[in-house]
């Protein structure tokens, strides 16, 4: 066998390494596993360090927990509650009284007994657009709840505030701009007559309402030479601007009710005429997610009034910001209900007349004499405003 | 309208199941927010009660009657009552007379605070609504004390009334017109004063008194022009104690559009009715005399009458309420009844008076004139 | 509007009667007049109501089935300020009796004369919207206020109560 090679195959030889062969396929297997799982395993660990950092925990719970999704929620369910119950109270009866105590648990029995109801969708609407609404309004609605100054230091330098956007407030109306179309495709959709006119009257009563109510806040945004919301709310650490814009805020309440459409312009939803306007034909879940969502504009427009003119955040200098920045909104949104349930609904050309006549030139008119006034008596302003 | 400008149309109805549309449909043709064409739809509420009465004796009509219209049940069952009365020429004691007409107001009051909720309910106004259901509630408490049934209530009988007054209801009825008397003063001025109430109702569904008429309106509808036509002063009945009491008949003026009377003017005469019921309630109740309620013999009398007919009115809340009553020798049962509600005229009209109106005022009309779906469906 | 001359029932009964002699008059009572009228004059008598009585509230119109095709039309009309109550009866006779409408001159009896027309098979010429009123398409032609109507009873069973007793013999007519 010397200086020959072996053709022949050794077959033992072949068996003998077939193990080695076995064992190596298992390696082979056994490391794209472990890689994986490693892989897996480091992402989970640096998602765990990360949130356990703890500022990167707090900004979490900001934003789910606190002045984020979950608070907003809970105090929806409370505004609900607070609505029915202040309504009640106005009309001579007692509000909800046997869930829970003093009917507090009212919404939660409700809730469910919609979500268990039937589901009825209308041979003639779009079934798709017709179940996608309901949720999208509700998510718009929710959105700029971000933009709230709950507190007067920002979330990046450890405050309760979530987001500090520059344009914030323009974001805010864009958002909330968006409300009536998705009422007039709801109307739309859904196939009748009546949500036809409801959704109509929805975009109508928009276009009427927003331009006073957008030019009410013009006046807060020069003072503070900003379009940030928690700028704004921040430049009134000395003056609130209710003092210096006392026709704004009252125009602002107005023309946000008016853009609500809760009692005094609830033509869009007005029952003795059009049913239920533009939600004639929304059942069980999809009714609960739009009704939700009109408490969520109420709640949102109560705080964009205390950010905007009421100090926001700033207020007893022993409370911490939250705190006074939830007393307001507690009183504007008792304003709010209270306003609407003493009042006797308006036509719908009546309240376009309401609005264009009369909001919208006492909206410009205290914009102009505030802005006179910086101009031709700075030495009286300038201090109140804080600014050199 | 010319034909090309109704291409543009929208046909809306409005009811059966709309939420304000209670057993009404009314067929709207809509061009842009104003309607062109009213087209009301009777039926809805039909339970055929003319040819229940052939089938009922004399004492059971009066409960087909109240149940035409239970928002003034004592009103309602009383023509036919009065029209027995008239044809076994019965004698009614005195104290039934004024016992049925203190309820007949007392039913009117009622009547009219439902109507007052509902129509602010109609108009949007929850809260107003339901402030006068309060005091419905005591009237309630009344009938529900001296009958035993809240709206369903059959007083009165052939011959008297059923039941008599005692201490407790007579508390019950002095604090119901006391609270109703007070509070009547409070909002009247909350209501008529309001801005927006106003703007929602002047110059609405705006007609004159000739035309009104024409339609057979009667009752606030055209008390409300400025015309005191009431047949509590003009066709007195002998079987109630209107004669009893000082009252002027209760109409609404308004220098505005002299006979003409528009929502705003409705509700006005809505305010002068009550006003007016309390006071003649308020001056009969000293008056009571004492004695029967019920004559004896009456029972016997109604159970077969004589052959003849009878024709009884009397001024509902609504308006003009009769039956045409025509009987047999010894009949058991009527041999016709013919039931003459208000509310047909006043649904009637709406097919004149809607079109040319905004859409959004088409319930305001409607509350303002008052139909009650028993009175034209019977 | 109040007319304070007021006008006595047989002083009315007795205008009407100068200008149309066919028709005669029974006094019911001092402000109560009942005139009795041949239908072919109606839409005369009811003119005529228009122009004497300026305020004239237009009540009712209604039917009465005497039976063997007999049938009374009574029209009642209000003067508020005359204090008058005008009672029109007409006769009609046969199957399907055809009156004329009056509805052109007092528009408020128009659903009664359809009302009239469902229930008693009164056909009146000329009306403008001869539907059905109160009954559902199905009792078209039943006449359901005619004495020789039979309430349809042929669906009791499916309704699972029992079939109601028969009624007494002097109580309403049941042949």
């Amino acid at each position: 066998m010397i200086g020959g090679v072996m053709l022949q195959f050794d077959f033992f030889a072949w068996l003998a390494g077939i193990p080695d062969w076995i064992l190596g396929v298992l390696k082979w297997i056994y490391g794209i596993f472990s890689y994986v799982f490693h892989w897996i395993f480091n992402v989970f660990t640096w998602i765990w360090t990360t949130i356990f950092i703890p500022k990167n925990f707090m900004f979490l719970f900001r934003a789910v927990i606190f002045p984020g999704l979950i608070f907003v929620v809970m105090a929806l369910i409370w505004a609900v509650w607070f609505t029915r119950k202040l309504w009640g109270r106005i009309q001579d009866r007692r509000g909800p009284l046997h869930m829970g105590k003093y009917g507090g648990l009212q919404l939660f029995a409700d809730a469910i007994k919609l979500i268990g109801k039937e589901t009825i969708i209308p041979d003639k609407a779009k079934r798709w657009m017709f179940r996608f609404l309901p949720g999208l309004l509700l998510v718009i609605v929710l959105l700029p709840f971000a933009f709230i100054p709950w507190d007067t230091v920002s979330a990046v330098d450890g405050g309760w505030a979530i987001s500090d956007l520059n344009v914030s407030l323009v974001l805010a109306f864009a958002f909330l701009t968006a409300v009536p179309v998705i009422a007039l495709l709801a109307g739309w959709v859904s196939g009748s007559k009546y949500t036809l006119i409801g959704g109509f009257r929805a975009a109508n009563n928009q276009f009427a309402a927003e331009i006073p109510m957008i030019i009410s806040t013009i006046g807060c945004a020069f003072l503070a030479r900003s379009l940030s919301i928690f700028d704004i709310s921040m430049a009134q650490s000395s003056l609130w601007f209710a003092i210096l814009l006392p026709i704004n805020l009252a125009t602002f309440l107005v023309a946000a009710i008016a853009s609500v459409g809760v009692f005094p312009f609830d033509a869009p939803v007005a029952d003795s005429e059009i049913i239920f306007g533009w939600r004639t034909e929304y059942t069980g879940i999809y009714f609960t997610l739009t009704y939700f969502a009109e408490f969520a504009e109420q709640m949102l427009y109560s705080a964009l009034i205390v950010a905007l003119f009421l100090g926001g955040p700033n207020g007893l200098p022993f409370l911490p910001g939250p705190v006074n920045f939830i007393i307001k909104f507690l009183i504007t949104f008792f304003f709010f209900v209270l306003v609407s349930s003493s009042f006797q609904r308006l036509r719908q050309d009546q309240i376009v007349y309401f609005c264009w006549k009369y909001l919208l030139p006492l909206a410009v008119l205290n914009v102009i004499v505030i802005m006179f006034a910086v101009v031709y008596l700075p030495g009286l302003m300038l201090p109140l405003l804080g600014v050199g | 309208m010319s034909p090309d400008i109704l291409d543009g149309s929208m046909d809306i109805w409005f009811g059966p199941q709309h939420v304000s549309a209670h057993g009404w449909a009314t067929k709207l043709t809509l061009v842009g927010d104003y309607i062109v064409e009213c087209d009301p739809n009777a039926g809805y509420f039909h339970r055929s009660a003319e040819k229940v009465l052939e089938f009922k004796n004399f004492r059971q009509g009066p409960l087909v009657l109240e149940r035409m219209c239970m928002l003034e049940a004592f009103l309602a069952e009383y023509p036919y009552v009065a029209a027995v009365e008239k044809i076994a020429e019965l004698e009614i004691p005195e104290r039934a007379k004024v016992m049925r007409t203190i309820m007949m107001e007392m039913s009117r009051i009622h009547s009219i605070q439902f109507w007052w909720g509902q129509f602010n309910a109609e108009l949007g106004f929850f809260t107003m609504a339901l402030w006068p259901w309060v005091d419905r509630e005591y009237s309630l408490d009344v009938f529900e004390e001296l009958t035993g049934s809240r709206h369903t209530v059959s007083f009165s009988t052939p011959g008297g009334v059923k039941y008599d007054f005692t201490e407790k209801v007579m508390t019950q009825l002095n604090r119901a017109i006391d609270r109703f008397e007070d509070r009547l003063v409070k909002f009247k001025d909350m209501q008529l004063g309001s801005p927006t109430f106003r703007a929602r109702t002047e110059n609405i569904g705006l007609y004159d008194v000739k035309q009104g008429l024409k339609w057979g309106l009667s009752g606030p509808p055209i008390k409300a022009c400025g015309v005191p036509m009431d047949l509590r002063k003009d066709d007195p009945d002998p079987n109630l104690a209107y004669d009893m009491v000082d009252f002027d008949v209760p109409i609404t003026e308004n220098p505005e559009h002299p006979g003409q009377s528009d929502a705003f003017d409705r509700m006005e005469q809505r305010f002068a009715e009550a006003e007016t019921a309390v006071s003649i309630i308020k001056q009969l109740i000293p008056q009571i005399p004492e004695g029967d309620i019920v004559d004896p013999k009456a029972r016997g009398k109604a159970n077969r009458l004589p052959e003849g007919e009878a024709y009884a009115r009397v001024e509902g809340t609504r308006g003009i309420t009769s039956v045409w009553l025509k009987t047999e020798e010894k009949g058991q049962t009527a041999y016709r009844a013919k039931i003459r509600g208000p509310c047909i005229a006043s649904y009637y009209a709406l097919k004149d008076l809607v079109p040319g109106s905004k859409f959004a005022d088409f319930i305001v009309i409607f509350g303002s004139l008052d139909p009650y779906p028993g009175w034209w469906d019977r | 509007m109040a007319d304070t001359s007021t006008m006595k029932a047989s002083t009315f009964g007795r205008s009407v009667i100068n200008k149309l002699p066919e028709v005669t008059s029974n006094l019911l009572s001092d402000s109560r007049i009942e005139l009795v009228v041949p239908a072919s004059k109606i839409r005369d008598v009811v003119q005529l109501v228009d122009e004497e009585l300026s305020d004239a509230l237009p009540e009712s119109v209604f039917g009465v089935d005497l039976q063997n095709d007999q049938y009374n039309l009574i029209y009642i009309f209000w003067s508020w300020s005359n204090r008058l109550l005008v009672q029109l009866r007409v006769s009609l006779e046969g199957e399907n009796p055809e009156i004329d409408s009056t509805c052109d001159i007092f528009p408020g009896l128009e659903w009664h004369e359809r009302e009239t027309r469902e229930m008693f098979g009164i056909e009146f010429r000329n009306h403008p919207d001869p539907r059905l009123l109160l009954l559902p398409d199905e009792l078209e032609g039943a006449y359901p206020l005619r004495k020789r109507f039979q309430s349809d009873l042929s669906r009791l069973d499916e309704t699972g109560i029992n079939p109601p007793k028969p009624r007494p013999k002097e109580g309403g007519e049941q042949k």
